[in-house]
């Protein structure tokens, strides 16, 4: 199919969506001023109910906790599929060389850009950690705290080189992270089924409101999101990664090489 | 200035989604998905906000004073995170695409068929 009939596609399905997308259009809410009831009795009432000051992560890690454990689900498959795609196709050994492309030469790194990075990685890892832990009394949470502190991994890459990640880096390890955050999760969810309660009950004592223990059960939650989201991106950055590495045996190093031509070949 | 919102959430739908139909190679596909992506954040953002309130974080003011509408921003945040992890997912595939059948062209990528060294 040519872009020209794709065009021609879209414009006819956009045609027949006109008329509901119109509809919708015109019964929007006025900017500022939004009709949902929901938000705002969230606003009104969580803070007492939940002991918590973050209306986002209650609404993430309690009262829309269900919808947050399939998120995680969804985290969880998504990583496991980049993971097993990659590895797949490049086998478990885990090589300590980086590639390089042939001909250009590999510059030392300065000691100032190694120095930034170690002070900038662990900076960055202790601001995850602290992001994630004040989940419930300000902005962050398990999500953002999560992303930061694997973030901070590819600083290492970046001064450290890739030998020296590989070894900083252990994969096993942020698959564990990754696992038990999920499987924590589960548990948070499943156990008060067993004592005959709704799923993520929250029999955990609240805690005091600005405290950073506060919310009971969503401590958990958090955590485990935390726990699973560092393991997924810190993975994911590990798998990608690993792709610039050198081949080590000659038939896959062939491969490359034909691949780097065909590319450079169309580019 | 009120319908701002709701334009840029529009136009940024809009380019993605020509984006995507005219798309030559995998990765700049995955881009504009991204974009579309971008597009129902702002739009669940903008349905989110209310005037002259504050975040839904009651920190610094007291529970009770207006705040804008936390389940939305909830929606939005998790998206983000798990969009990033999908995107890893669909860069995965077009590095094993890429390494199968030597070509990131939707156009040239016909499902279904063995690829063109049978080595598989």
């Amino acid at each position: 199919m040519t872009p020209r009939w794709r065009l021609l596609l879209l414009a006819l399905a956009l045609a027949a969506l006109l008329p509901a997308v119109l509809r919708v259009a015109l019964a929007m809410p006025e900017f500022g001023a939004p009709t949902a009831v929901l938000g705002q009795s969230v606003n009104a009432l969580v803070p007492e109910l939940r002991h918590v000051a973050n209306m986002v992560a209650a609404v993430n890690f309690d009262l829309r906790g269900f919808d947050t454990l399939g998120e995680e689900c969804m985290l969880l498959c998504a990583v496991t599929g980049a993971t097993v795609l990659l590895r797949g196709a490049r086998g478990e050994r885990g090589d300590v060389r980086a590639g390089h492309l042939p001909g250009r030469p590999v510059i030392p790194r300065a000691d100032a850009t190694v120095l930034v990075c170690r002070v900038a990685a662990t900076l960055t890892l202790l601001f995850g950690i602290s992001v994630a832990l004040h989940g419930m009394t300000t902005p962050g949470g398990g999500f953002q705290g999560g992303v930061i502190a694997a973030s901070g991994l590819l600083l290492l890459y970046l001064g450290e080189g890739y030998a020296g990640w590989r070894t900083l880096v252990p994969s096993p390890v942020l698959a564990a992270m990754e696992g038990s955050g999920a499987v924590l999760f589960v548990l948070c969810a499943g156990l008060p089924l067993i004592a005959g309660h709704p799923a993520l009950t929250n029999g955990l004592p609240l805690g005091e409101w600005k405290d950073l223990y506060s919310g009971g059960l969503m401590i958990a939650v958090n955590a485990a999101v935390a726990l699973s989201v560092t393991g997924s991106f810190g993975l994911l950055l590990v798998e990608f990664l690993e792709e610039t590495r050198e081949p080590a045996d000659a038939p896959a190093s062939n491969e490359a090489d034909h691949e780097d031509g065909t590319m450079r070949a169309r580019t | 200035m009120t319908l701002l919102p709701w334009l840029v959430a529009a136009w940024l739908f809009a380019v993605g989604l020509y984006g995507l139909v005219t798309s030559r190679h995998y990765v700049h596909l995955v881009g504009c998905l991204t974009v579309c992506q971008s597009a129902t954040y702002v739009l669940l953002l903008g349905i989110g906000y209310v005037h002259e309130a504050g975040p839904p974080v009651f920190y610094d003011h007291p529970p009770g004073t207006p705040a804008v509408d936390p389940v939305v921003q909830a929606l939005v945040l998790t998206d983000i995170v798990v969009g990033a992890a999908v995107t890893a997912l669909l860069l995965a595939i077009a590095i094993q695409v890429q390494r199968r059948r030597g070509t990131l062209d939707p156009q040239a990528l016909r499902p279904l068929r063995p690829p063109p060294s049978a080595a598989e």
